[in-house]
């Protein structure tokens, strides 16, 4: 073949027209990533065919299935780095918030203090990665990699609207709630493999934790998927919208689902896995440098993610009272704005809570999760029933 | 008079909600603060009014020492010390030098300076690449702005005086305590004069001894004495001794 | 249960021979918990502590041999190094001790302007506690707060005396200087303004349940093991010792000025936490009647009296409600201007040999909550 001009090689077509695209429907990241790599590969082809015309690398390059390949590798990129970008701003706006509720000015460098944030990134990588000669030393090193994998991945799997998300299928909540809960038990682990007397009482600590708060929490997922009908997050959300947020019939089951989502975060009250006060830093105690970063990132991507799940479960996800999805509008982001949005006031009342409170002990925090969270869960559970079955939804 | 915190305190917390309080507590001044300032004072650009008592590095007037070592004995920590430097006539004097390394802003040179030479200065950032540059000499203990303000009077009301039903009499240290002469030990030997740092000791011939040479004696002149005791405590035969009026 | 692979009675039988060993956690002395340098070794089973151990001494520097060497002014800003958080006090100590030496009255004025100075040392002095308990139960905003507060009453004491730590402020015979220009405004602005501060971070811990069930009903002391170990200040006070130097035992006008003993018997760390709390507001209290008496005293009445340099030989012996227990210095003289041994008994020295006691049954995370009612202080300790 000769060709003559690049518009040949970039051409825009119709997404949902190429056979090989993997989603049903309509995939707003996606679309940008094919996009791109249309125009990143069709100038690559382009410019190889100047050199050696008809050569079957420039066909290869531009044909359907291999833009679908490319596509989704730059998709995988962009949805990393919204949810990389969002955790950025939820570590900012934690130290600007709780700067002004202890009356002072928290960051102040560049940007209103973002910068700062970024300026920490890169102070933790500069840092020498030592290991202590005791640990066990795979363990050590594997457990901040999964921690902080397992976050990226749950982080990114929360999906941000009807058009942005990675996997829309049935049990989508129950696949998110799975990945969530795992990294407890990896703290555990990696508590055990530092040897050291803090980093091990923490690790239990986490075990102990995570007894506490998940069953509630689990029976008020199931609640709401109940009250849904169904497990599917776009389901969930479009059922709200429909008939009311579930944050008002199910009030008991959103302020119970909040506790349990600062726990899971482990943040105040309930970061006794990591109680700087009687133990030094919990189970990070021997991790310094990059992985100490890591872990802190991780710990936000946690934070942001079960911001997420209270916006999705309670706050009617990216939908807006008389606007809907904001369909209509497809060309605006409407609805990924909304949905930030949410998450940064459910964040926002999770900084509130950590200034207010205090952080509770062991024996409380078991006492509180099977005495209180867990008949208030049930009670929620009740409550649901007898609307579903009074025929109210 | 009652108590005001244990009379209301501790509270059924059932009743305010268990932890709403604190929240509300918390909102109400995220809320204050996020339409006016919070209260950091932002320090390298901004800084708070101090008084011009304020205890900063001490600060010396040149011209008004005498350079009599006053401050070099009252020091806790013994960080100033007396050097030989030019005045502005080019006349080798003594005036204190202070380490600031070790400097404990006590402001005991300030209180203890008989003139009134030695002042506090507000001026409290002093960091330096080198402990050497930390040593202030005479000249440069100067600081520009001295008031009146940043003297430290050292007034003292007399017991006696209480007694005599006269106590707002405030006096100086320096104007009463002098040294008195016990004329069995002196040996004239001029010491005294030499360490006068206002030369008010003048020596005075008072007869001959035995052997024909004249006796001398110091004769101190109590209007210009500021009590700082180097003759008594230079004296080689303790001949001096000061008198403490009460 | 009978589908168990293990039958459970075999289990239990287990249990019992299972060699748990107790773990012993070093807490200090670079330990986020200890404030300053010194270590708390915990013995833990599980979580709960079983023995402790407090060591201290590691900021020692030889403060009472140091003190032979100096004549007596001297020592009085060494006196302010003794407990940054507390110095008025010491130096008002010190040079109550000397005065009784010599057998001297202070004038009026001067005793009154103490009293003022040590309340206002009193009240930073337990907001800087009150800023660790807020870190030690895990909330920052109590600390801010607290210190925000704190940083108030210091500029009182720039205003007064120039300095805002270690101020240097009592002499042997009075005080440094007059109360300075407006001095007795603004310390009664400051006081009114912290009195409504206070009840903000009063709602912050005493109105979370949070807050209080990590201090109620744990490490409780009863009035015999506080005497036994000798516990003082608020901490014995809120085990139900009603004593307070400054009104069993007044010093410097004390009996002149109106204020209460806040008493509480239930010993635990509770109510040795709201004793503190109800003491700055009597100190606010005290601080006003004095500033009163101060102002109706005249700007013409002596201060500062001219005291002689030789302490004549004896033995003197004094002692004062310092912000954390009863703090004491006994002097040896003989004659000369430098005190031949200066003795100081300071509160947290002893206090923190209650560590055990208060410890001992509470579980890890209680530590911090529990010693942070001795309100560490390690200059004074250490010496």
């Amino acid at each position: 073949m000769q060709y003559s001009s690049i518009h040949e090689w970039i051409t825009f077509t119709d997404l949902m027209s190429n056979p090989y695209v993997p989603f049903d429907t309509y995939n707003l990241p996606f679309d940008i990533g094919y996009r791109l790599w249309e125009i990143l590969g069709g100038l690559i082809a382009w410019l190889v065919n100047l050199i050696w015309p008809g050569n079957p690398i420039s066909i290869w390059l531009v044909d359907e299935q291999v833009l679908v390949l490319f596509g989704l590798i730059l998709f995988m990129v962009i949805i990393f780095l919204v949810a990389f970008v969002v955790c950025l701003l939820v570590l900012w706006m934690e130290r600007k918030v709780m700067g002004r509720m202890m009356d002072r000015r928290g960051t102040m460098i560049g940007l209103k203090g973002f910068m700062q944030c970024v300026g920490d990134g890169f102070k933790t990588f500069m840092k020498e990665n030592t290991i202590p000669t005791k640990v066990d030393k795979m363990t050590y090193i594997w457990c901040v990699s999964l921690i902080v994998g397992l976050s990226c991945l749950v982080a990114c799997m929360i999906p941000l609207s009807y058009r942005w998300y990675v996997v829309d299928y049935d049990s989508g909540l129950l696949i998110i709630m799975a990945f969530f809960a795992l990294a407890p038990f990896l703290i555990l682990v990696s508590g055990w493999a530092q040897n050291n007397k803090y980093s091990l009482i923490g690790g239990m600590r986490a075990a102990e934790l995570m007894i506490s708060y998940e069953v509630p929490m689990l029976i008020i997922i199931a609640t709401v998927s109940l009250m849904a009908g169904s497990f599917n997050i776009g389901d969930i959300i479009y059922f709200q919208n429909e008939h009311l947020w579930n944050i008002v019939p199910m009030c008991i089951g959103a302020v119970v689902f909040f506790a349990c989502a600062v726990a899971e975060a482990e943040r105040v009250p309930f970061d006794i896995a990591e109680a700087e006060a009687e133990l030094v830093e919990g189970w990070q105690t021997e991790y310094a440098g990059m992985k100490w970063g890591l872990i802190m990132l991780g710990d936000y991507l946690r934070g942001t993610v079960s911001c997420g799940m209270f916006t999705i479960l309670f706050l009617g996800g990216w939908t807006l009272p008389f606007i809907g999805d904001a369909s209509q509008w497809a060309y605006l982001p409407i609805p990924e704005l909304v949905f930030l949005l949410k998450n940064f006031l459910v964040f926002f009342f999770m900084i509130l809570t950590r200034c207010a409170l205090a952080r509770v002990r062991t024996d409380q925090i078991l006492n509180i999760g099977w005495k209180v969270f867990m008949p208030l869960a049930v009670v929620n559970l009740m409550i649901v029933v007898l609307l579903k079955d009074g025929g109210v939804f | 008079m009652a108590m005001k915190y244990l009379d209301k305190y501790p509270k059924n917390l059932a009743k305010s909600g268990w932890v709403l309080k604190p929240l509300v507590t918390v909102l109400r001044l995220f809320a204050k603060t996020a339409t006016r300032k919070p209260v950091t004072v932002l320090y390298p650009y901004e800084k708070e009014w101090i008084p011009d008592n304020y205890r900063g590095r001490p600060g010396l007037r040149f011209d008004k020492c005498v350079g009599c070592g006053m401050c070099v004995r009252m020091c806790p920590t013994a960080c100033i010390k007396l050097v030989e430097v030019a005045d502005d006539d080019g006349k080798m004097v003594m005036r204190p030098q202070v380490n600031l390394g070790r400097c404990a802003m006590c402001g005991y040179c300030a209180e203890y300076c008989p003139v009134d030479a030695m002042t506090v200065t507000p001026e409290y950032e002093l960091a330096e690449y080198t402990r050497f540059d930390l040593i202030y000499g005479p000249r440069r203990l100067h600081y520009e702005g001295t008031t009146e303000g940043m003297e430290v009077k050292l007034e003292v009301t007399l017991p006696s005086d209480i007694e005599n039903g006269n106590p707002e009499r405030r006096v100086s240290l320096f104007d009463l305590d002098r040294p008195e002469l016990i004329d069995n030990k002196c040996i004239g030997c001029k010491k005294c004069a030499k360490v006068c740092p206002v030369d008010a000791i003048e020596m005075v011939e008072k007869g001959v001894n035995d052997k024909g040479r004249p006796i001398l004696r110091p004769i101190i002149d109590n209007g210009k004495c500021i009590s700082c005791k180097n003759c008594v405590l230079d004296c080689p035969k303790d001949a001096l001794v000061i008198k403490e009026v009460l | 249960m009978t589908d168990s692979i293990v039958p459970i009675k075999e289990i239990e039988e287990n249990m019992e021979k299972m060699d748990t060993d107790k773990m012993w956690v070093i807490m200090g002395p670079q330990h986020p918990f200890s404030h300053g340098l010194w270590t708390l070794k915990v013995q833990l089973d599980g979580e709960i502590v079983t023995d402790a151990e407090p060591i201290v001494g590691y900021l020692h520097r030889g403060w009472e041999k140091e003190t032979e060497n100096r004549e007596y002014p001297k020592i009085i800003p060494m006196a302010d190094r003794l407990c940054y958080a507390a110095s008025m006090t010491y130096t008002h100590l010190y040079c109550m001790t000397v005065e009784k030496a010599l057998g001297i009255d202070i004038p009026e004025k001067a005793k009154y302007i103490r009293i003022v100075a040590d309340e206002v040392c009193r009240i930073q002095s337990h907001l800087m506690w009150l800023a660790a308990v807020g870190t030690d139960l895990g909330n920052l905003t109590v600390f801010l707060w607290c210190m925000r507060e704190r940083e108030y009453f210091l500029d009182l004491n720039v205003k007064l005396c120039g300095a805002r730590m270690t101020t240097n402020y009592p002499r042997i015979g009075g005080v440094r200087n007059d109360t300075t220009d407006l001095f007795d405004r603004d310390i009664l602005r400051t006081v009114d303004r912290f009195e409504k501060a206070l009840w903000d971070i009063i709602y912050l811990i005493d109105d979370s349940s949070i807050f209080v069930s990590r201090m109620k009903g744990i490490s409780i002391l009863t009035r015999e093991q506080v005497a036994n170990v000798g516990l003082t200040g608020p901490a014995m006070r809120g085990c139900g010792v009603d004593f307070d130097i400054r009104r069993d035992d007044p010093y410097d006008n004390y009996d002149k000025v109106d204020f209460e003993v806040p008493v509480l018997t239930a010993g635990d760390s509770y109510s040795r936490y709201m004793i503190r709390v109800e003491e700055m507001f009597q100190s606010c209290d005290i601080i006003r009647q004095a500033v009163q008496k101060v102002k109706a005293l005249g700007k013409n009445a002596p201060y500062r009296i001219k005291t002689p340099s030789k302490v004549p030989a004896g033995t003197t012996f004094t002692r004062l409600e310092d912000p954390r227990g009863e703090s004491l210095m006994y002097l040896v003289s003989d004659g000369t201007d430098r005190p031949w041994r200066l003795k100081v008994r300071s509160p947290i020295f002893v206090n923190v040999s209650s560590a055990k006691l208060q410890s001992v049954g509470t579980r890890i995370a209680d530590v911090p909550a529990v010693l942070a009612q001795i309100d560490m202080c390690l200059g004074e300790t250490d010496r």
